[in-house]
């Protein structure tokens, strides 16, 4: 069988280091090569999405090889796999990635000066993102989630407005500090979890990983918990299939549910949980850690802000699914109140930010925020409902937010001026351009028949539904779409309709190109499809789901 | 114990090829001489040999720090070409003699079974340092460097010496084994010792002594000036060789002599290495000269390798060497570049060392820029580079050990490994950002090659880090 | 062992006088004395070989270098104090604590009469030379590379380069 998830991630490693050794009289090809690898990895993603087996339970396309293994003397061996395989919570970050990617490589096009760093850098991007997606092994996955940080770095700071230098510094010292307390946690995961086909190798009972069976590793779990198991034997693992298993930690390691270490009045479990949390949530970003996030994409090109608010962002999310709920479900289901108001306030808090920006991007940026704050409000409920709608609201603001940057973009680069103010009944002369924007802020505020709808819509349901969550969090999080309808709406009466005016000449402002054009509109198609038939995600979420949910009982 | 005797000699005889006026056979000799001895020293490999009375022990954690010491030495000398390229520095025969003789030196630090050896290898590495500093005759900071560091080491020594003189009068001993046996036999109560206390005065002196050189604080006052003062060439030479050389003198010592009490020893140490990550890290960022933040982070680094020491794992020995070897390297990538540009652009006269200096290097000079941007994410700790896994390896040490106090000292790092981000990225903020104007550098075929094994080596272990981690 | 204070108590009076005394001349003779007394302590070690190279080279053959450097240099005039006062207490408690710490740390202690007999041939030259080119035959021959380096780093430091002008 083709290794399809390699390809997905080093097919654009590949092409950043031919891109880096080309000479330089092949630069006007570097755009159609990365339209050309992004295009064959959105292809290859889509591939993933209809041979995908909707009811299987277990993790598919699964790739393993041995990477890293370290003898830990007397705490065992400690081994890092290179573990690839997907299911139905990353398949549609993967699908995603995908089309944002594409997208997004068209939107590069506008970019004129050193051409090679920025392609290069655009591909190494859609590499660890990807990579970040399909990673099992949370060594692996970490590596990817830093790893990415430093393409995005460059490409804000070298491509970037002129506060380039502090937004991107910025945003990298944010995500650092995140990405170390995800580090702290993963150390100590690490030497809490084995490996139980792994030990039973280094036992000596079987011989070959192939010969594993399912009563086997009852057998290990079973004497790992009496203690039976040697120091020296013990596998430590990264793997993420085996953290999920309570019955996977060893009896006197930092993180079992019965270890009594303490710091204060917090668990170690508890405090790792937090931490976890934290990580993700400033990725996410969520209040009051996400004060980054506006800067990054004011200074951010367009194409940067479209991977940065499309891909970027859902893998904050993506890690609270990941990782911090399943290996920690009795600390989520007591942090849950705590998590759901911190979305709640991030809705809200987030919308009024935006319904008081007068620069368009950073309206958006804000926007952002209060859309990624339905993800946590979703993903505390702990219900089918609500995880699934927070999958399928993360799918959904992935589309639309980049095509709100992707249209501040046509503007911006036009006049090079994003204020709301500058522009008034923009309709009468750029009409095409109304009509994609119009449609997009419907479908961001969540109108019926788009997909931002069936996204709030299940989130909300479901943190209604939930035991865990007082229902005042619900309302304020509900709340928050009166406030995204007022700022949409606002926003586009100011600046479309009524008569036309402007700071600047009209002949600066003709209405979308062909390109633009192809950018949109698939985009667009997407949009109003995903918000009629909603089955065509929830169908591969569903199961796994599901299958989730039973690790909360 | 080949190796050292091998420098010793070739120390001289570079002398004697002074005669030559040719400076590149004399680089490149000197090269051949180190590599020569890396080639002794790794021909000891998995035999454990005491020599001449038990004076030092070559075992595979020996051989592999001196491996690290001895390519720290030969990457410093590849790059040592355009010192003293001028008519004040007519005789750079001495310049490598020394710098052979220090390697010696720090190869006894690492190999030693006696407290003399060590001693007499501490002395040789320090007076040839205090030398190196100050060779920038005719510059008034180099002299200053070389008197501060000469009579603060002076000092250092002195208390080291009276250390040991304490712990052999409590102990009758000088071997480091055989201290090792009366300090377990005295902690189990199993002899009645009255000279306890003389005892513990002694290993905290050579505890400060060693302290000192590692440049822990509060004992790195120094450190900063004398690595800015010196020629660059020879702050590299410090920064790499005489750090790894301490660390792992101190590590060979507290682990073999000192176990037993590590009460004593290890809860100060508990507060001098979060001093040093907060003072290294936090005055770093306020550094307008690169070379200077890199004096900083070289004080933060020895406070990483601290963590290690404390930790007392069994994989302590993997992870400090895993974590010298990757500092080393990366910062022989950094001085490179900062040596190369900073000789490029003279201002008043002297190499400017300010960030200001690398502005724009990119545009004209990309793969210089790449090889800095390379050793700074290693120093960072970045993914993918041999920096991250140096790092890994040792929260990981610091996990591994369950005492409370790591709860604090793991905050403290963590903190501190974000604040290091920032002044690691201001010079990859000027050479890719800034505007500024660098004309294309020639680079000699000799920096290439150094730079390009530098690199790749960084990046090598950030992909197989198993390859050197699992030597021990 | 009353003589042994006494001359315990000799050296330490010399030893501060030398740390105290304006005149760096008189530093020097007070130094020369010091070395004397600690000769003296050899002696009452049973370490007469010790002893005689003490006072030849220190007492004589270094110490006179120091005499000469200082009648050259001409250091008799008063260099003003630069340290602050604030310096000088945390230097004082820093140092008294060391003292104190030291002295607690020393009163209780009882080493006991030595161990072992020691033979009227210890300190002498022979069974020295034994020690040093037996046992100690490595770091007696690496010492050489010390001074050597020393050696060599004082006449570069010294010599005179073309093109430079002194003073």
């Amino acid at each position: 069988m083709m290794p399809i998830l390699s390809i997905l991630i080093f097919l654009p490693l590949i092409f950043a280091l031919v891109i880096a050794v080309l000479p330089q009289h092949y630069t006007t090809y570097f755009k159609w090569i990365t339209l050309g690898v992004t295009g064959v990895e959105l292809v290859l993603c889509s591939y993933l999405y209809f041979s995908f087996d909707k009811t299987a339970l277990s993790y598919q396309f699964q790739e393993q090889l041995d990477w890293i293994t370290l003898p830990l003397g007397a705490l065992g061996v400690g081994s890092i796999d290179y573990l690839l395989g997907i299911d139905g919570i990353s398949l549609p970050m993967v699908l995603l990635a995908g089309i944002v990617m594409f997208v997004g490589a068209i939107s590069s096009f506008e970019i004129k000066d050193k051409q090679r760093g920025y392609f290069g850098l655009y591909l190494l991007l859609t590499g660890s993102v990807i990579g970040c997606f399909v990673a099992l092994d949370m060594f692996l996955f970490y590596l990817f989630f830093e790893f990415m940080l430093l393409p995005m770095y460059f490409l804000i700071g070298i491509w970037g407005g002129p506060r380039k230098e502090y937004a991107s510094i910025k945003f990298f010292i944010y995500t650092l500090v995140g990405s170390l307390f995800i580090l702290l946690v993963m150390i100590g995961l690490y030497l809490s979890v084995i490996d139980p086909v792994e030990t039973a190798v280094q036992m000596g009972l079987i011989m070959d990983k192939s010969q594993v069976t399912p009563e086997l590793i009852t057998q290990i779990q079973q004497l790992l918990a009496e203690g039976k198991i040697l120091p020296e034997q013990l596998v430590h693992t990264f793997d993420l299939r085996f953290m999920a298993d309570a019955a996977n930690f060893v009896g006197d390691s930092w993180l079992h549910k019965a270890a009594e270490v303490a710091m204060g009045d917090f668990s170690i479990r508890a405090i790792a949980f937090l931490l976890l949390i934290a990580g993700f949530a400033i990725k996410l970003p969520a209040i009051p850690v996400h004060t980054w996030l506006p800067d990054a994409h004011v200074e951010a090109p367009t194409p940067v802000s479209v991977v940065l608010a499309g891909i970027l962002l859902k893998i904050g999310g993506y890690g609270f699914l990941r990782i911090a709920y399943p290996i920690f479900p009795e600390q989520a289901t007591h942090y849950a109140s705590l998590i759901a108001c911190i979305g709640a306030v991030s809705i809200v808090y987030g919308a009024y930010n935006a319904l008081a920006m007068k620069d368009l991007k950073k309206m958006i940026a804000y926007s952002s925020v209060s859309h990624m704050g339905f993800v946590m409000l979703g993903v505390a409920s702990i219900t089918s409902q609500g995880v699934n709608g927070a999958v399928y609201q993360m799918f959904s603001h992935g589309i639309l937010s980049a095509m709100l940057f992707l249209l501040v973009g046509v503007l911006y680069s036009r006049t090079h001026d994003r204020q709301i103010d500058s522009y008034q009944g923009l309709a009468s002369k750029m009409p095409v351009y109304t009509g994609f924007v119009a449609l997009t802020f419907f479908a961001s505020l969540g109108l019926p028949a788009f997909s931002g709808f069936i996204g709030e819509f299940f989130t909300l349901a479901g943190a209604f539904n939930t035991p865990l969550l007082p229902k005042w969090i619900t309302v304020l999080g509900a709340f928050g779409i009166v406030l995204g309808a007022g700022y949409f709406l606002w926003t586009l009466q100011r600046m479309f309709f009524g008569n036309f005016w402007s700071k600047y000449e009209l002949s600066l402002l003709p209405d979308l190109n062909v390109r633009e054009k192809i950018m949109l509109f698939p985009l667009a198609i997407l949009a109003i499809a995903f918000g009629i038939f909603p089955q065509l995600l929830l169908d591969v979420t569903n199961e796994t789901v599901s299958q989730f949910l039973t690790l909360f009982v | 114990m080949n190796a050292i005797i091998a420098l010793s000699l070739s120390g001289i005889a570079s002398l004697f090829l002074g005669f030559s006026t040719n400076r590149k056979n004399l680089l490149i000799t000197t090269l051949l001489f180190v590599l020569v001895a890396l080639g002794l020293n790794l021909a000891d490999w998995n035999h454990e040999y005491f020599w001449f009375n038990n004076m030092l022990k070559t075992d595979n954690l020996s051989i592999n720090f001196s491996s690290v010491i001895l390519l720290s030495t030969a990457l410093v000398v590849a790059i040592s070409r355009s010192f003293g390229d001028d008519e004040e520095h007519t005789h750079p025969a001495e310049y490598y003699a020394i710098m052979l003789f220090a390697a010696a030196g720090a190869l006894m630090m690492v190999t030693y079974e006696n407290m003399i050896m060590l001693f007499v290898g501490l002395e040789i590495l320090s007076v040839s340092m205090y030398i190196l500093t100050g060779s920038d005759k005719r510059n008034l900071r180099s002299n200053e460097a070389a008197l501060k560091y000469f009579l603060m080491g002076a000092f250092a020594t002195g208390i080291l010496l009276f250390g040991v003189a304490l712990v052999y009068g409590a102990t009758g001993s000088f071997n480091i084994h055989g201290i090792g046996e009366v300090v377990s036999r005295t902690k189990k109560g199993m002899e009645l010792f009255e000279g306890g206390v003389i005892l513990y005065a002694g290993i905290i002196l050579i505890f400060i002594g060693l302290l000192f050189k590692v440049s822990a604080a509060p004992f790195h006052f120094w450190t900063p000036d004398v690595y800015e003062g010196a020629p660059t060439i020879f702050t590299t030479f410090m920064s790499t060789v005489v750090k790894t050389a301490g660390v792992a003198a101190m590590y060979r010592l507290l682990s073999i002599s000192f176990p037993a009490v590590y009460g004593l020893w290890g809860n100060p140490l508990v507060w001098i290495t979060c001093l040093t990550l907060i003072v290294g890290n936090i005055t770093a960022v306020y550094q307008q000269s690169f070379k200077r933040m890199l004096a900083y982070s070289s004080i933060s680094h020895a406070g990483y390798l601290l963590i290690t020491i404390l930790a007392k794992t069994p994989n302590t020995n993997g992870s400090i060497l895993f974590y010298s070897l990757a500092y080393s390297i990366a910062t022989i990538s950094a001085f490179a570049v900062l040596m190369i540009v900073s000789e490029n652009k003279p201002k008043d006269g002297k190499p400017d060392e300010s960030f200001e200096a690398l502005n724009g290097l990119s545009v004209n000079n990309p793969f210089l820029a790449f090889v800095l941007t390379v050793s700074m994410l290693s120093l960072a700790g970045i993914p993918l580079t041999a920096g991250f896994f140096g790092k890994f390896f040792i929260f990981t040490d610091a996990f591994s050990n369950v005492s409370p106090l790591f709860k604090n000292i793991l905050v403290v790092a963590i903190l501190m490994s974000a604040v290091g981000v920032y002044y690691y990225f201001k010079p990859i903020i000027a050479v890719y950002m800034k505007k500024g104007e660098i004309a294309e550098i020639q680079l000699p075929l000799i920096y290439k090659i150094t730079l390009i094994i530098t690199t790749a080596l960084t990046i090598i272990l950030g992909i197989a880090p198993d390859l050197v981690k699992n030597m021990f | 062992m009353n003589f042994w204070y006494f001359l315990t108590a000799l050296t330490l009076l010399s030893a501060l006088m030398v740390v105290f005394a304006k005149n760096p001349i008189h530093s020097v003779l007070y130094l020369v004395f010091t070395f004397f007394c600690i000769s003296g302590h050899y002696v009452l070690l049973n370490a007469q070989f010790l002893m005689a190279v003490n006072i030849i080279v220190y007492a004589g053959a270094i110490m006179v270098l120091f005499l000469f450097v200082i009648m050259m240099l001409d250091l008799r005039k008063n260099v003003p104090e630069s340290k602050s006062n604030l310096t000088k207490l945390a230097g004082a408690v820093l140092g008294g604590t060391l003292l104190v710490v030291f002295i607690a740390a020393t009163r209780h202690m009882n080493l006991g009469n030595g161990s072992g007999a020691i033979g009227a041939q210890t300190g002498m030259v022979e069974s020295l030379g034994m020690i040093l080119y037996k046992d100690y035959l490595l770091p007696f021959e690496l010492v050489s590379v010390l001074f050597f380096v020393a050696m060599v780093g004082a006449v570069m430091l010294g010599k005179r380069e073309a093109g430079e002008r002194n003073f």
